[in-house]
């Protein structure tokens, strides 16, 4: 089956990012495709590329790559709530003209269009809120 | 049939009654993160009805040391469960 | 075929909508994922549950700072044909509110009818 994912909790605040890179690596390996995750509200902290956890935690923003990496799934940021957040690429920091930048391949800044458009194409989605 | 996700615990949040309110009769839930505090026999009393449609997650349960402290109403799934619960329903709704 | 795809009136995206402006920016973000699919031509319906009926109530006004809230973007919702505005009844009873306190004409929707909402819709968001 075709699977996304909405992940709508903050690392480290909440146990939701947790949940969902548990629930994407089980379910890839039963076989699933997984079309993408959709980071949306505090979700969007996932993305923060400058996350330093100590050595003895799981590293999330690591994990989300490793999934791309290893299973080529799309990391999908939703653009309005990271800029507000302070997220930003390389594109958006010089945009706004900001020094350095908060969010790199393979997370994408994106629209919440490719949310809808994710979850109506895909069998299921798996909401994990904070 | 839907599959409803709860990570919410009955004892500190009404969360729960929301996602019974749209639960309909044959929609399972599982309980998740501190959810699983709703599997305690003490507290599953607030899930009534749902009996055969009632689950939790056995990771958060484990994690939280609420494993033997599970009421038998309740059945555990680990988290392969919890894809194929996602499979058998229809969709899924989270209520957080 | 799958059940849901013989079945009729299956409109594409339910919006359950949980929280009362200002506080949070849930409602703010559950809307503009509301609007955004009904800007991609998407048949959009929202539920106001819970808290999410004081979202409704006449003469809200910007909050600290200006901070804008979100009855602006409730007035628009008719002209993205969003005309789906489903309420929670029991809610709108528990805050004491009548339909003349709110600032759009709404369906009332009873405890038994609620459970059938979700199975109708492609896709369910909560917010």
């Amino acid at each position: 089956m075709r699977y996304a994912i909405l992940l709508l909790g903050a690392p480290y605040s909440r146990q939701a990012s947790h949940s969902a890179l548990r629930f994407a690596r089980a379910l890839v390996a039963r076989g699933h495709g997984l079309e993408g995750v959709f980071f949306y509200h505090d979700g969007v902290h996932n993305a923060a590329r400058l996350a330093a956890p100590p050595q003895d935690e799981p590293h999330l923003v690591d994990g989300w790559k490793a999934l791309n990496r290893e299973q080529g799934v799309p990391l999908q940021v939703c653009i309005a709530a990271a800029l507000r957040r302070g997220l930003l690429d390389e594109r958006e920091a010089a945009r706004h003209g900001k020094q350095g930048h908060s969010v790199e391949p393979p997370f994408e800044l994106t629209g919440l269009g490719q949310l809808v458009d994710l979850g109506l194409r895909c069998d299921r989605l798996v909401t994990f809120g904070p | 049939m839907l599959l409803h996700i709860l990570n919410r615990s009955p004892a500190t949040s009404l969360v729960y009654r929301q996602a019974l309110t749209a639960i309909g009769p044959e929609d399972r839930l599982l309980l998740i993160e501190d959810g699983v505090q709703g599997a305690m026999p003490q507290l599953v009393r607030h899930f009534e009805g749902l009996e055969g449609r009632l689950f939790a997650l056995r990771e958060d349960l484990a994690s939280r040391g609420l494993e033997g402290h599970c009421d038998p109403a309740v059945q555990v799934v680990d988290v392969d469960g919890f894809v194929l619960l996602t499979e058998e329903a229809d969709r899924t709704v989270s209520w957080y | 075929m799958s059940e849901e795809s013989t079945r009729e009136n299956v409109a594409d995206l339910l919006v359950i909508l949980r929280h009362g402006p200002h506080g949070s920016s849930w409602l703010r973000e559950g809307l503009d994922a509301a609007l955004v699919a009904a800007a991609f031509g998407r048949q959009v319906s929202l539920l106001f549950m819970g808290e999410a009926v004081t979202a409704l109530v006449r003469g809200q006004q910007a909050g600290a700072l200006g901070q804008k809230g979100t009855a602006a973007t409730l007035e628009m919702l008719a002209m993205y044909d969003i005309d789906t505005l489903l309420v929670e009844a029991e809610a709108l009873a528990r805050f004491g509110l009548a339909e003349q306190d709110l600032m759009l004409p709404v369906n009332r929707l009873d405890a038994e009818s609620l459970p059938r909402l979700p199975a109708e819709h492609r896709l369910v968001l909560t917010f």
